[in-house]
């Protein structure tokens, strides 16, 4: 569900969704960077108010709401262990809400990516047709093997399995009736995949066309210098303007 | 046995699956779900067996209110064999598999041991104790989903998309474990698109079109109307079909699908 909400594309009609995916690329890998140069929790805020703002723009506010609740769990346990090593309450805290962070500048990128503009933006850097291929299929399959788990716990369920029952160890071994079925069914589609795949000549030429070829129109342009700029404006104030640790 | 109260059910993205579902099915009784795709066929199963709970209104199962009741306490008493046996099948052996659900209904070994040889001689799949499960052909894999629930005698066995990937003879051989079933008392509920795999089994029809149950009653009444199925967008049975055709023809001695199906077990009018 974490996966579901945080990186799988659901078509959209807003203005951030309609951009080069060169240039969501771009904010995403931005604001990535931005994350790991703040050197501060006052400063995390400011950067996560802006992920805040293009979800809004992009009209995935709620979507990123609930990655940013759910991955708020794995964030205090960065938490706790920072704090126990470190002792240090303000870099724990830094740490732990850069993971958020840093999980919703990349969900931000794939959520309103499709998985064909994905395939289109890395074909553009030169990565190989077969990994470029294998990527995006996993990207594409997310979804499917989410639908797949779902429907192997249903049947699991129906014959009495109680995933809840008994201790963390129980609990561990009650997801092989889950875990095998769902692996046996990835291999089986992969064959099937493959051999669908080569039946429709893929690989037959060394440089395929390609249906869509992305041109970067005005917006795309003046969207990806206003990034660039607001970058270099906020590694600018993070360093000299703003202060380190809250006031 | 089974009891829906007034059921509506919405899924999490606001799509409603059933609407005010009102159906009484008896013990003992044999009955087919059909309807297009999305219909709600598979969400009304699954309040059977408490994997989905209602959004409003109650679904009773032999008097258990499954609102308030796990999955796994009312498996005991009803069986599903889910659309694609892959998704359950995990075990390193046939044997192990069907173990899987008497072990986790708490059966004493002797008796795990003994439900595991009925299952396997009943479905023919004696031969394959020892092997994988994974390597067994689509329809020993359908067959053994289906040993493995009744393994552990419940009152109602729920078959999703039964002939799904199976060949003539397989159906002929499902269409006789439903007729045993229902002949030594068990609910069958089938939920198909295979109409004319349904059509010789006579059973109950409960027609689903859009969360909806449009039409309820026995195969031979409904399946003769036509403008209700296709209104559902499910097929008539060809037999009806060629009846009903033969039946418009002046001076035909056809009248209805019942009696042409009376006319074809008894070799007369």
């Amino acid at each position: 569900m974490w996966l579901s909400g945080g990186f799988i594309f659901r078509r959209g009609t807003s203005r951030y969704h309609k951009l080069d995916p060169r240039v969501k690329l771009l904010i995403s890998a931005l604001m990535f960077v931005t994350t790991l140069i703040v050197r501060s929790v006052f400063q995390l805020v400011i950067v996560l108010a802006f992920m805040v703002a293009v979800a809004a723009i992009a009209t995935v506010l709620r979507r990123v709401a609930r990655t940013m609740v759910l991955t708020a769990t794995f964030s205090a346990f960065i938490f706790i262990i920072n704090i126990v090593i470190t002792r240090n309450l303000e870099t724990s805290a830094l740490y732990a809400s850069r993971f958020v962070a840093i999980v919703v500048s990349t969900s931000l990128f794939f959520i309103t990516t499709s998985p064909d503009e994905l395939e289109q933006v890395m074909k553009m850097f030169r990565l190989p047709r077969d990994v470029v291929f294998a990527f995006v299929t996993a990207v594409r399959f997310i979804p499917v093997m989410m639908l797949d788990a779902l429907q192997i716990m249903d049947a699991q369920k129906s014959r009495g399995l109680e995933l809840e029952k008994g201790n963390f160890l129980r609990r561990i071994r009650n997801l092989v009736p889950i875990l095998i079925p769902l692996v046996v069914n990835a291999v089986v589609r992969s064959g099937e995949l493959a051999e669908a795949m080569e039946s429709r000549a893929y690989g037959a030429v060394p440089r395929p066309t390609s249906l869509a070829v992305y041109r970067a129109r005005t917006t795309d342009r003046v969207v990806a210098v206003f990034a660039v700029l607001t970058f270099a404006f906020a590694a600018y104030s993070f360093y000299f303007l703003l202060p380190t640790f809250l006031p | 046995m089974i009891e829906f109260r007034d059921v509506a059910f919405i899924h999490d993205n606001g799509v409603k699956a059933l609407d005010r579902v009102t159906l009484k099915v008896d013990a003992g009784e044999t009955i087919a779900i059909v309807g297009e795709n999305g219909a709600g066929k598979t969400t009304l199963v699954k309040h059977v067996t408490g994997l989905l709970k209602p959004t409003s209104g109650m679904v009773l199962v032999d008097g258990i209110d499954t609102r308030t009741t796990s999955t796994a306490t009312l498996s005991r008493k009803v069986g599903v064999a889910f659309q694609n046996p892959d998704h359950q099948l995990f075990s390193e052996s046939v044997k192990e598999e069907m173990a899987f659900a008497l072990r986790n209904f708490g059966f004493p070994p002797h008796l795990v041991e003994q439900r595991i040889s009925w299952g396997l001689q009943l479905f023919g799949l004696e031969e394959y104790r020892e092997s994988s499960p994974l390597v067994l052909s689509g329809g020993e894999k359908k067959r053994l989903t289906l040993a493995c629930i009744l393994a552990w005698d419940p009152a109602v066995v729920i078959l999703d998309e039964p002939t799904v990937g199976q060949d003539a003879i397989q159906k002929e051989r499902l269409a006789g474990t439903i007729r045993m079933l229902g002949s030594t008392g068990k609910t069958v509920v089938v939920v198909s698109h295979d109409i004319e795999f349904l059509w010789p089994l006579q059973p109950r029809v409960v027609v689903m079109k859009s969360g909806h149950i449009v039409a309820d009653g026995p195969a031979a009444e409904l399946m003769a109307k036509k403008e209700m199925l296709e209104s559902a967008r499910v097929a008539q049975p060809q037999l009806v079909s060629f009846y009903q055709a033969l039946a418009k023809r002046p001076g035909s001695p056809f009248v209805d699908a019942l009696e042409a199906r009376r006319w074809i077990e008894g070799g007369q009018r």
